[in-house]
């Protein structure tokens, strides 16, 4: 159970950290009615700030759409805060049955026989990395914050948030925030053009604690695959760790987040508290890629190939940032001669 | 598809099709095709218009499909016995919203699509003209053109990506998006 221990405690300091989405302070709408009163005088920070601190402690239902490129997905959401335990069912509504269900740290997932989807593929393979630093990121710092007005969103009041990247090396974002519960109901990634990259919005809504157990039991018929978010094994804990390889530039303000639990270590993670990319390397096996940039929605896929010690290795740079910025990252990358080869032949 | 029947379609997407239109495009050779470009329009206008895209009622697009499938009978008759008015037919949302589920969502988009089917590149047609305008222009990739291997491969790294920001860390249902759709292949 020590690793059911720790695993609570790094994803715990996670979420502090990327606080931005979807879980909202219920326990604000509760306890601090006076501060709901004061929404006049809230600054967009204010509201910023309220999409963190409570983060999962709010109850709801409803349906979102979620969309990118050319992909539009929608699913039906059930989360609920009790206990001190997040429970939450999502239901596939697009095609074949599928759901995700979570209960705490237990995770179970059952999708359609058919189709593309590898059951072991979407699901977490492996524990997290303990992540992030523990402070806030100050987003701040690399976007501009503005309260840009009122709407309504599912049914609920909002306010609308901007954050306008400062420089290029980022996309902006526009949040819708329920005004009781702080709860994020819509969000956009626009590029420097204010172009639509990427849309996240609740269709219909309902915060309440009042959901009845069985909607968040598995209900879908198929096989069941269950995991366990557990932590990291301690060697593998290491922030930011680049075995064998060098970032050499990264833009402003992007900081080693989680490693991913794959790729043998070889990956890394960066983000500047909104944002995040990820960055793959390693020796090239039988598949060839093309090199390249190509993108769906606000993600940018690169590829790059450079040779270490007369073998080929392949750097991909994967992340919710521009084009030009993932390039840059990947080319900046360098191999260590002796640890490429090294690893060339552990691999083998 | 001809750039009258694209017309139609898009008179349909605002109400604005007359009848004839709408059947020489139900009689369109491409079935397919028809259903792909209105699927796409109806996805648009979903997002621009904050429609909802989920949960509509099954039966009313049996109607509609049985509708289609029997292209003999008059099908504002059959599905929708709305007036038409000032020579345009205006279709109602309902059937505007039936349609957009019968061709569009309801015709296998979705988890469900089959491999090696060409559409699957659709999952990369985010490679975006506007990208081409950056400096990357020479190297911008095609992933249309990947095969089944490399495309898998892309969706592997975007799925590992997606992962840090999923259900672990703590951006939930956003994360459960972007994970999803990373594996999608739709």
């Amino acid at each position: 159970m020590n690793i059911l221990h720790k695993g609570k405690h790094a994803t715990a300091r996670m979420l502090m950290v990327i606080a931005w989405f979807v879980f909202a302070p219920f326990m604000a709408a509760h306890a601090d009615n006076a501060a709901v009163d004061a929404s006049e005088s809230m600054t967009a920070m204010d509201w910023l700030e309220r999409l963190g601190p409570a983060l999962n402690m709010t109850s709801y239902e409803g349906v979102f759409v979620y969309a990118r490129g050319d992909q539009v997905h929608s699913m039906r959401i059930a989360h609920r805060y009790r206990n001190g335990q997040v429970e939450e069912r999502l239901v596939m509504q697009d095609g074949g049955s599928g759901e995700i269900v979570r209960k705490g740290m237990d995770v179970v997932c059952v999708l359609p026989d058919q189709g593309r989807i590898r059951l072991d593929e979407v699901i977490p393979s492996g524990p997290f990395a303990e992540a992030f630093t523990n402070q806030l990121m100050p987003v701040s710092q690399w976007y501009q914050p503005a309260l840009m007005g009122e709407d309504r969103v599912a049914g609920y009041e909002v306010v609308t948030v901007d954050l306008t990247a400062k420089d290029n090396d980022r996309y902006s974002h526009r949040l819708w925030v329920e005004k009781e519960t702080g709860l994020l109901v819509k969000s956009h990634v626009r590029d420097i053009d204010d172009a639509v990259l990427e849309h996240f919005q609740y269709t219909s809504l309902e915060i309440t604690d009042d959901i009845a157990d069985e909607k968040f039991e598995v209900q879908t018929e198929g096989r069941e695959i269950t995991r366990h978010l557990g932590a990291p094994e301690p060697q593998q804990s290491t922030v930011g760790r680049m075995t064998g390889w060098t970032l050499n530039w990264r833009p402003d303000g992007y900081m080693p987040a989680a490693t991913p639990s794959s790729s043998n270590g070889k990956a890394v993670a960066f983000s500047d508290g909104l944002a995040t990319f990820s960055v793959f390397v390693e020796p090239v096996k039988g598949l060839k890629m093309p090199t390249g940039a190509s993108r769906v929605g606000a993600s940018t896929v690169y590829i790059h190939e450079v040779e270490v010690a007369e073998r080929p290795f392949l750097i991909v740079v994967v992340g919710e940032i521009p084009p030009e910025t993932a390039r840059k990252v990947a080319r900046s990358v360098s191999i260590d001669d002796a640890l490429a080869q090294r690893w060339v032949a552990s691999d083998h | 598809m001809d750039e009258r029947l694209r017309e139609t379609l898009s008179a349909m997407m605002d109400d604005e099709a007359d009848e004839l239109s709408v059947r020489r495009l139900l009689s369109h050779d491409d079935q397919n095709e028809v259903r792909e470009q209105w699927q796409r329009w109806q996805q648009v206008r979903d997002l621009m218009h904050e429609a909802p895209s989920a949960s509509y009622s099954v039966d009313v697009a049996g109607a509609v499909r049985a509708a289609i499938d029997d292209q003999d009978i008059p099908i504002a008759d059959k599905a929708e016995p709305v007036p038409r008015a000032g020579g345009y037919w205006h279709w109602p949302v309902a059937a505007m919203v039936t349609l957009a589920l019968l061709v569009g969502f309801g015709a296998g988009a979705g988890w469900g699509t089959a491999p090696g089917d060409p559409n699957n590149a659709l999952a990369f047609t985010g490679v975006d003209q506007r990208a081409s305008q950056l400096a990357l222009s020479k190297e911008e990739i095609a992933l249309q053109r990947l095969d089944e291997q490399q495309l898998r491969q892309v969706r592997q790294y975007l799925l590992e990506h997606a992962q840090h920001n999923s259900v672990g860390a703590g951006r939930g249902s956003m994360g459960y998006a972007r994970m999803v759709s990373a594996n999608g292949g739709y």
